[in-house]
């Protein structure tokens, strides 16, 4: 991997980040409602208080430099302003994101492991019968928005059959013996979320690694590789599957960006209280100081795992490293 | 990248799936919760606050009033009970008020709790609104205050606590104001204690200390609060030894939270789980009159200089009353609310039983009658059958409501359909709630740039604030008709001084008249507020008031103090929620298909439609493949 | 969400016989394969339904023209039950189709629009242009659009005032979210485009033009574009897919509007009056079914494009 190659890719990331603050900045002044409206439908509140504080709410520097400047510095330090009901938005953040993080990070690796595993498989396979049901099955949860699958799920396992309790990431207020059980307890209300989770990523994930492979077996060095004799168990784990991972790993990383959508409403139907919950509810109240909160959080977490997976790619892809 | 250890790697991750999966469905929900009895509530609002002067929801004063007394509290039938004052009385001229605060209490740390800790919080009041900003935190506490006319507060000796006011009233009693510890509260700066923002702001972290029954030990903003029993606390304790508010993003998992016993209590059910939930085991439903409404307010100013409504007719009173005959409250409180609610007619909704009054004519649905009050007002239908205001101009109203209140949507149909049969044109579309706050400012911040829209207010357990959304001095605050009449202005200063009750009537009286005469609003209907809650842990349940209220999320925490353990004794069951609940509309039936059914149902169906696409998916794949390899 | 089924580097160079064949013949080789047949006849089916609602349903019913009982069940009356207003889910379904239909196609067009015209200007122009499209299309292939669509859509409609005016038969709340698919989800269709432009650059037939003296403007518009049209087409396809998806997703988080209900709005008003825990299931499974049944033909129908016009995949058998 080339120094070349690897400051590049610091710089596209740079790049990307600035522009996400320049964004931010612009959405936040362009956003609807102004500050005062949490007095503004107080029964009790006279017209004069609210016009005071109106005038003092009331932007009295120019927009650019001063409040761009106050802005980008603020930024810089992690403050990230107040939410409508006054908390800092970074401390807010800093509270949900765990899990999510929790979350999507298993439900992403169940994924990749399980979804690249059923799509090499099918594309080796082509025509066969794990082929026509896992590539049909995939297609399908690829088509269901998450919701539908995470409310299915809950219809069925939590509300139905009771297996699973219906909400939240563990029983408030309960006090456990040991750490086991509190794990337990996690892991039951984890179940039927990383269940959804997992299952629409599988869909895709699959898809993508299936054509990959197809792919891959259609290059030269592959029908070389079977010409010379190697078994195809061989060629398969040795030549074919490194290379169709390539184009998957970026494409995995990538789908960060998209995989947001589905963390919101997967988390809200379960009450999960993470990152996609908090939107809603912020989005519900027009809190928009959070939603911006989010939407720079979650932005720089994807264009950083981004950048982790560009350079991974460099390690492996003897093209870029050369 | 060596494959043996990738193989192993999925081994090992497939082994622990197995074995998660194994594991999970044969642990049952009671994790560990010992012997202590927890009060699980479920709300969908948000618990964003521990500092008492940032409430804005009822969750919020629900909060504070379990950590916190108020001077004067709230009973039962909502009449004036012992709070951190013990008694009460004032002078004859009702101007200086003594209240004589408790002996021998204790906050929740030990600390002993005087008189001074209450004037210490109503000075705090008093400086707010003395201060520049005007107002603290959230500005919703102090007009409690001042509304009363409050001017200077004392403390003689540590039993006696002595407020003068500038006019005679009784409404100190009615203050919702939590009275709170001096010696933790003393050491901020009223700007930290006002303003969130502010350096070194004071969030009142867990433990609170307070002299409520219980005290909020543990926090996580946005999502629940976790209270323990004040052990401190001067009044009767109830069984329940913690108490959980917990949010709610979607009213479903809630209830399905509560009908699994994860649950106690849920507060913001939609009415037709609300109906459903009647018929569950071990559930009980309380309907209560809520104490506000949700109504159809005009830009009654209309087109006038410097006002943006688009036709003169606005301001027209008759106008405005004929279009009242063309709008089925019932129809509406059917379709919208399924039934829970009552027809509305004037400002004062009869959850102050006290304080309504019908209206002598009430304007019924008719059509026929609209048009023809229309015609004899002057709007005559144009060739196209469209009716034109006085300056020959068709009429076609916007109407909108803000984005938090969804279900106005439905309003928003009926109303249009409604229109049109008069030859008036409605454009219904929802809007931002932060710009409708914008748009409907009149002169001088803004220009009213609408017609006519939906929105709701909820009222004080005083009629006050809701009378006042119709004088000439609330225009640029919470007058958002624009309505004025120097009458109206009159009667409501002099109700406010009225110290007499059946004197006060007769000004407040008179004051509903003139609302539903001269309609700045129509008033769409009163919305209940819909409770269901478990009997089988708890019991002792008792709506707040007897007749028309619900357990809890009423005023002040008698309803949690007067719980009961269940298992202990058996439950007398839900006494009066039964004479509140109409039964369920009879059009129903849908909603008693068990959830049983339906995820049989479900399951069923995702089996279908796997199945069928599946198969046609091997089928065409084969017939591919045949093909290809040809 | 995944707009991008396809690799964005899964179109290599296609030999210049088959890059000329028509549209028809795609369409006919389309039509041979199962899977492509498949999901054709899904999507007529539903194109059919989006096109004429009234004739089969009626019109939209509303609050005040419901007839039905509050949320009933399936019945000879109502085939599909009815909603909290009475109104028939049948015809609710069948209109949501169109809107949803038409959203789709809307921001489809959008969408494809933008992608087409900067990834051919980026590929043939090259150089600085190049770099600088290919910045900010990096950056909208990596930002969560779907954060980036909840905020834009609330300033969109601030900007652009009423929702109740029409453009396209569409309510101007519902533009709003047709112009934020629009926006944030082309970057997929640029970089397909651009990498095929980027070799049909190479071609003799486009060195041919510029000796002739035609200018670049005409080249793109007389020589890369027909060659790039079917990959437009195929991409389409898959961009349907996704913006339904996007749709559907942002009105369940009660971006949509009542007035006009999509299937994603239909989904929102089932859950907002407590339909799955009422075990209504008929509110909410007829919506939620014709949006996989919908995405899945899209889905079906852009794979096999694609096979159809990757020669690699083709090769391979």
């Amino acid at each position: 991997m080339s120094g070349h190659y690897v400051a590049r890719r610091f710089a596209t990331a740079a790049f990307t980040i600035v522009l996400i603050v320049l964004i931010n900045f612009v959405l936040f002044r362009a956003m609807p409602g102004s500050p005062e409206r949490v007095l503004a439908r107080n029964p009790n509140v006279t017209p004069e208080l609210l016009a005071q504080t109106r005038a003092r709410w009331g932007f009295d520097k120019p927009l650019f430099p001063d409040q761009f400047v106050r802005y980008v510095a603020a930024t810089a330090q992690l403050d990230l302003g107040y939410t409508f009901r006054g908390r800092p938005v970074a401390d807010v953040l800093a509270q949900r994101i765990w899990p999510t993080v929790l979350l999507f990070g298993l439900g992403e690796a169940i994924a990749i492991v399980v979804g690249l595993a059923l799509g090499a498989y099918s594309g080796w396979r082509r025509g066969g019968p794990i082929d026509l049901v896992g590539n049909g099955v995939s297609l399908l949860l690829y088509s269901t928005p998450y919701f539908l699958l995470g409310m299915a799920l809950l219809l069925i396992f939590a509300t139905g059959l009771g297996w699973f309790p219906t909400f939240g990431m563990s029983t408030t207020g309960a006090t456990f013996a040991n750490p086991v059980d509190w794990l337990i307890d996690v892991l039951r209300h984890l179940a039927l979320p990383l269940t959804t989770v997992s299952l629409g990523l599988i869909g895709q994930y699959a898809i993508v690694m299936r054509s990959s492979i197809i792919e891959t077996l259609s290059e030269d060095y592959i029908t070389t590789a079977r010409a010379m004799g190697l078994r195809d168990g061989r060629v398969l784990r040795r030549h074919a599957l490194p290379n169709a991972m390539l184009p998957t790993v970026t494409l995995v990383a990538i789908n960060l960006g998209y995989v947001v959508a589905g963390a919101i409403t997967v988390e809200v139907v379960f009450n999960w209280p993470g990152l996609g919950t908090l939107t809603v509810d912020a989005l519900a109240s027009r809190d928009y100081g959070v939603l911006q909160g989010v939407f720079l959080l979650l932005s720089v977490a994807v264009v950083l795992a981004n950048l982790a997976a560009d350079l991974v790619y460099g390690l492996f892809d003897p093209r870029v490293r050369a | 990248m060596h494959v043996p250890q990738r193989g192993r790697a999925f081994r090992l991750l497939a082994a622990m799936g197995l074995a998660i999966s194994a594991v999970l469905p044969g642990l049952s929900a009671s994790a560990a919760e010992g012997d202590v009895l927890v009060l699980k509530g479920g709300t969908d609002q948000k618990a964003e606050t521990l500092n008492p002067w940032h409430s804005v929801t009822v969750l919020d004063y629900e909060v504070f009033t379990l950590n916190y007394d108020l001077l004067v509290g709230f009973g039962q039938n909502l009449e004036p009970v012992p709070g951190f004052a013990e008694s009460w009385s004032s002078s004859a001229d009702k101007m200086t008020h003594t209240f004589k605060i408790r002996p021998d209490m204790k906050w929740s740390d030990g600390q002993p709790a005087t008189a001074e800790d209450a004037r210490w919080t109503y000075q705090l009041v008093l400086d707010a609104v003395a201060s520049e900003a005007g107002y603290i935190g959230s500005g919703y506490l102090e007009p409690y205050l001042t509304n009363a006319g409050i001017a200077s507060v004392t403390a003689p000796d540590p039993l006696t606590l002595e407020v003068k006011t500038e006019f005679p009233t009784t409404l100190l009693t009615q203050a919702y104001v939590p009275i709170l510890p001096k010696h933790i509260w003393e050491k901020y700066t009223l700007e930290q204690i006002g303003n969130a923002e502010a350096e070194g702001f004071f969030v009142n972290e867990p433990p609170v200390v307070g002299t409520g029954p219980y005290t909020a030990v543990e926090w996580e903003s946005g999502q629940f609060i976790r209270f323990e029993r004040n052990e401190n606390y001067w009044g009767k304790q109830s069984a329940a030894a913690e108490v959980i508010l917990e949010t709610f993003a979607d009213s479903n998992t809630m209830v399905e939270a509560l009908k699994s016993g994860e649950l106690d209590y849920i507060r913001g059910v939609g009415a037709d789980q609300f109906d459903a939930l009647a018929n569950e085991p071990n559930i009980a439903t309380a309907e209560g009159f809520a104490n506000g409404y949700s109504y159809l307010s005009f830009n009654t100013k209309g087109n006038t200089e410097g006002y943006g409504g688009s036709t003169s007719a606005l301001a027209d009173v008759a106008f405005r009353d004929a279009l009242g005959y063309a709008i089925d409250n019932a129809r509406l409180v059917d379709a919208t609310l399924a039934g829970h609610g009552v027809v509305g007619n004037t400002n004062i909704p009869p959850y102050h039983k006290d304080w309504h009054v019908e209206p002598a004519n009430p304007r019924k649905f008719d059509l026929a009658e609209a048009n023809r009050r229309l015609d004899a007002a002057g709007y005559t239908r144009g060739a196209d059958g469209k009716r034109v205001d006085k300056e020959g101009k068709a009429i076609t109203l916007r109407l909108t409501w803000p984005d938090s209140e969804a279900e106005m949507a439905t309003n928003g149909q009926f109303i249009q359909g409604w229109f049109a049969e008069l030859g008036i044109g409605v454009e219904p579309a929802v809007t931002e709630e932060g710009k409708l706050l914008d748009d409907l400012l009149g002169p001088p911040d803004g220009e009213a740039n609408w017609d006519f829209y939906m929105w709701g207010w909820v009222g004080d357990p005083d009629p006050m604030s809701l009378l006042s959304f119709f004088t000439t001095g609330a225009l640029g605050g919470s007058n958002d008709s624009f309505f004025t009449d120097p009458e109206y202005d009159d009667l409501f200063a002099k109700q406010q001084r009225a110290v007499d009750a059946t004197e006060r009537k007769g000004y407040i009286t008179r004051m509903q008249e003139i609302f539903y005469e001269k309609a700045p609003y129509h008033v769409l209907y009163y919305d209940s507020e819909l409770h269901a809650y478990r009997t089988d842990r708890f019991g002792g349940w008792t709506n707040q008031p007897p007749d028309s209220g619900t357990p809890l999320f009423g005023y002040g925490p008698i309803g949690y103090t007067v719980l009961t353990d269940a298992s202990a004794a058996p439950s007398p069951g839900p006494s009066a929620s039964a004479a509140v609940t109409p039964a369920p509309s009879a059009g129903g039936g849908g909603t008693s298909t068990g959830a049983s059914d339906s995820t049989l149902l479900i399951a069923l169906g995702v089996a279908a439609l796997v199945v069928i696409i599946g198969v046609g998916l091997i089928a065409m794949r084969r017939r591919t493949v045949t093909r290809e390899e040809e | 969400m995944s707009a991008s089924v396809t690799t964005p580097d899964a179109f290599g160079d296609v030999p210049a016989r088959r890059r000329l064949a028509s549209s028809g013949d795609l369409f006919r080789r389309l039509l041979r394969r199962p899977d492509g047949l498949i999901g054709v006849v899904i999507l007529v089916t539903f194109g059919l339904l989006a096109v004429g609602p009234d004739l089969l349903v009626g019109p939209l019913q509303t609050a005040v023209t419901a007839v039905g009982p509050r949320l009933s069940p399936p019945s000879a009356a109502f085939p599909l039950g009815t909603d909290e207003l009475g109104r028939s889910l049948v015809n609710l379904t069948a209109h949501a189709t169109r809107i949803s239909m038409v959203i789709g196609l809307l921001a489809t067009a959008i969408t494809v629009g933008i992608g087409a015209l900067l990834g051919i200007v980026s590929g043939y122009v090259g150089g600085r242009t190049d770099a600088a499209i290919m910045r900010v299309a990096d950056f909208f292939l990596v930002i969560p659009t779907f954060v980036l669509a909840i905020i834009l859509t609330s300033i969109i409609r601030d900007l652009a005032g009423s929702g109740a005016r029409e453009v396209f038969g569409i309510r101007f709340g519902l533009i709003a979210i047709v112009v934020v698919i629009g926006i944030t989800s082309w970057s997929s269709t640029a970089r397909i485009i651009r990498s095929q432009t980027l070799s049909l650059k190479e071609r003799a037939f486009v060195d041919r033009a510029r000796a002739v003296g035609a200018g670049n403007l005409h080249i793109m518009r007389r020589h890369i574009l027909p060659n790039v049209i079917n990959l437009i087409v195929a991409n389409a396809v898959l961009v349907f897919a996704g913006a339904v998806l996007t749709e559907t997703t942002l009105s369940f988080v009660g971006l949509g509007d009542p007035f006009q209900p999509s299937w994603g709005q239909l989904l929102d008003a089932s859950r907002e009056v407590g339909a799955p825990s009422l075990g209504a299931w008929w509110y909410f499974v007829p919506p939620g079914l014709c949006i996989v049944v919908v995405v899945f033909a899209f889905t079906l129908v852009g794979g096999a494009l694609d096979d159809l016009l990757n020669p690699k995949r083709r090769q391979r058998r």
